[in-house]
């Protein structure tokens, strides 16, 4: 009986000396599996944005754009990333939606801008997204949802414009699987920790959405495709409760106040459309 | 790792058949049922309870191929679901994944090898004892 608990050990222990022998290899480089996956994101992203700003107008002004580009630094900056790296897109459109495509294009809609009620808000959206993209949930979302042949065959000139125009549907209009959604809402709050930023407005804002949810509000995009606004709301207090922020002002009142009140006669420009 | 061994009688040419063929049963399920790894354990396992009254020689290559093929299982299904769960779940290529996925084709590729070799010699009515299994069969498998 030693003897067979000897040598199931040895078998044991040679599977897993096997096991870690050959993770000492970087497969991954060997393979070219990061840049292989990097090239596809990058050609898809392209493409992706490309279809969908034929279709929306996007504000490029430097003027308007500003304070949310400057709230996007902040949380870059805090957290290590590279704002460089982030493609923040302002589109004109009355729906309450931000979104994120694949190579780090983050989309944000005038609407949304409008059904924040400070910059806080703004911020704890813009870090859930940019949580989405830094945990690359976009690709893996794509990937379960039609697989990576049909990804690589779309970058390669593949699959015509109506099915990357589904796609970027999906990508707009449904959310994320609970457990994605939940991890990019807890990066979230560390993101407007590291920042300085309060994240109880975020929470705060899931918690409106959640109730004007039932009220079925016109445009209301992105709590309809985040469900369980509240239940979100209330482990993102949970999860910030013992973080006793200050709070430093990403944007002084009047800029926000000014920012708001353009985006607001822009979106109000797009609901009369 | 393996070795060839006495046994207590020599065996017939009709024992000796049956018992190759206790490892032949795993090697065409692999055939049958590469993907799905319980497909072997059943294989073996049905010829196993349909030899269990036979004589010893058979019931301990019986044995031997069924405890072989219930450790691989283990090893396999661990692979599956982990290659099932990059493809519609979360998870992601990783470098552990990839050396999991060959460190499990190198064992899978020793066993279907040495089930080969057992199959050849126990149809010749040699008694070929595996590492570990050998011993465990002894412990398991009984002269009646």
């Amino acid at each position: 009986m030693k003897k067979i608990a000897l040598q199931f050990i040895l078998l044991t222990g040679l599977f897993f000396a096997t096991w870690f022998g050959l993770s000492r290899i970087d497969w991954m480089k060997l393979f070219r599996i990061n840049k292989a996956t990097a090239t596809t994101e990058k050609k898809l992203g392209d493409l992706f944005w490309e279809l969908y700003h034929q279709e929306h107008r996007e504000i490029k002004s430097k003027k308007i754009k500003a304070p949310l580009d400057s709230i996007l630094n902040r949380i870059c900056e805090a957290n290590h990333i590279d704002t460089a790296d982030i493609k923040l897109h302002l589109i004109e459109n009355a729906e309450i939606n931000a979104f994120a495509l694949p190579d780090n294009h983050l989309v944000v809609h005038t609407g949304l801008i409008n059904a924040t009620e400070n910059e806080e808000e703004l911020a704890g959206i813009i870090g859930h997204e940019l949580a989405h993209l830094q945990s690359r949930h976009v690709m893996k979302k794509l990937v379960k949802e039609v697989g990576l042949s049909v990804l690589i065959s779309m970058t390669t000139g593949g699959g015509g414009s109506e099915s990357i125009k589904e796609l970027i549907k999906f990508l707009s209009s449904t959310a994320y699987d609970r457990t994605l959604e939940k991890e990019a809402d807890i990066k979230a709050v560390e993101y407007l920790a590291a920042a300085d930023i309060r994240p109880e407005p975020f929470a705060d804002f899931l918690f409106r959405m959640g109730e004007e949810e039932g009220n079925a509000v016109q445009y209301l995009t992105w709590a309809s495709t985040h469900p369980d606004s509240k239940e979100r709301a209330e482990y993102i207090i949970a999860h910030s409760k013992d973080m006793k922020l200050a709070g430093q002002p990403i944007l002084s009142d009047s800029t926000w106040q000014q920012f708001k009140s353009r985006i607001g006669e822009i979106t109000a420009g797009t609901e009369e459309e | 790792m393996i070795s060839v061994q006495p046994f207590s009688y020599a065996p017939s040419e009709h024992e000796a058949e049956k018992a190759s063929n206790s490892y032949l049963m795993s090697l065409i399920a692999v055939i049958a049922g590469l993907p799905l790894p319980i497909i072997n354990l059943i294989a073996t396992l049905i010829f196993y309870i349909g030899n269990r009254k036979g004589t010893y020689f058979v019931r301990w290559h019986c044995t031997q191929a069924l405890l072989s093929q219930f450790s691989m299982l283990f090893m396999n299904s661990a692979a599956f679901w982990w290659t099932v769960s990059i493809l519609f779940r979360n998870e992601s290529v990783s470098n552990l994944y990839i050396s999991y996925i060959f460190t499990v084709l190198l064992f899978n590729l020793t066993e279907f090898i040495g089930t080969i070799y057992t199959a050849i010699q126990s149809r010749k009515g040699i008694h070929v004892e595996w590492f570990f299994y050998g011993r465990l069969t002894h412990f398991i498998c009984k002269p009646s």
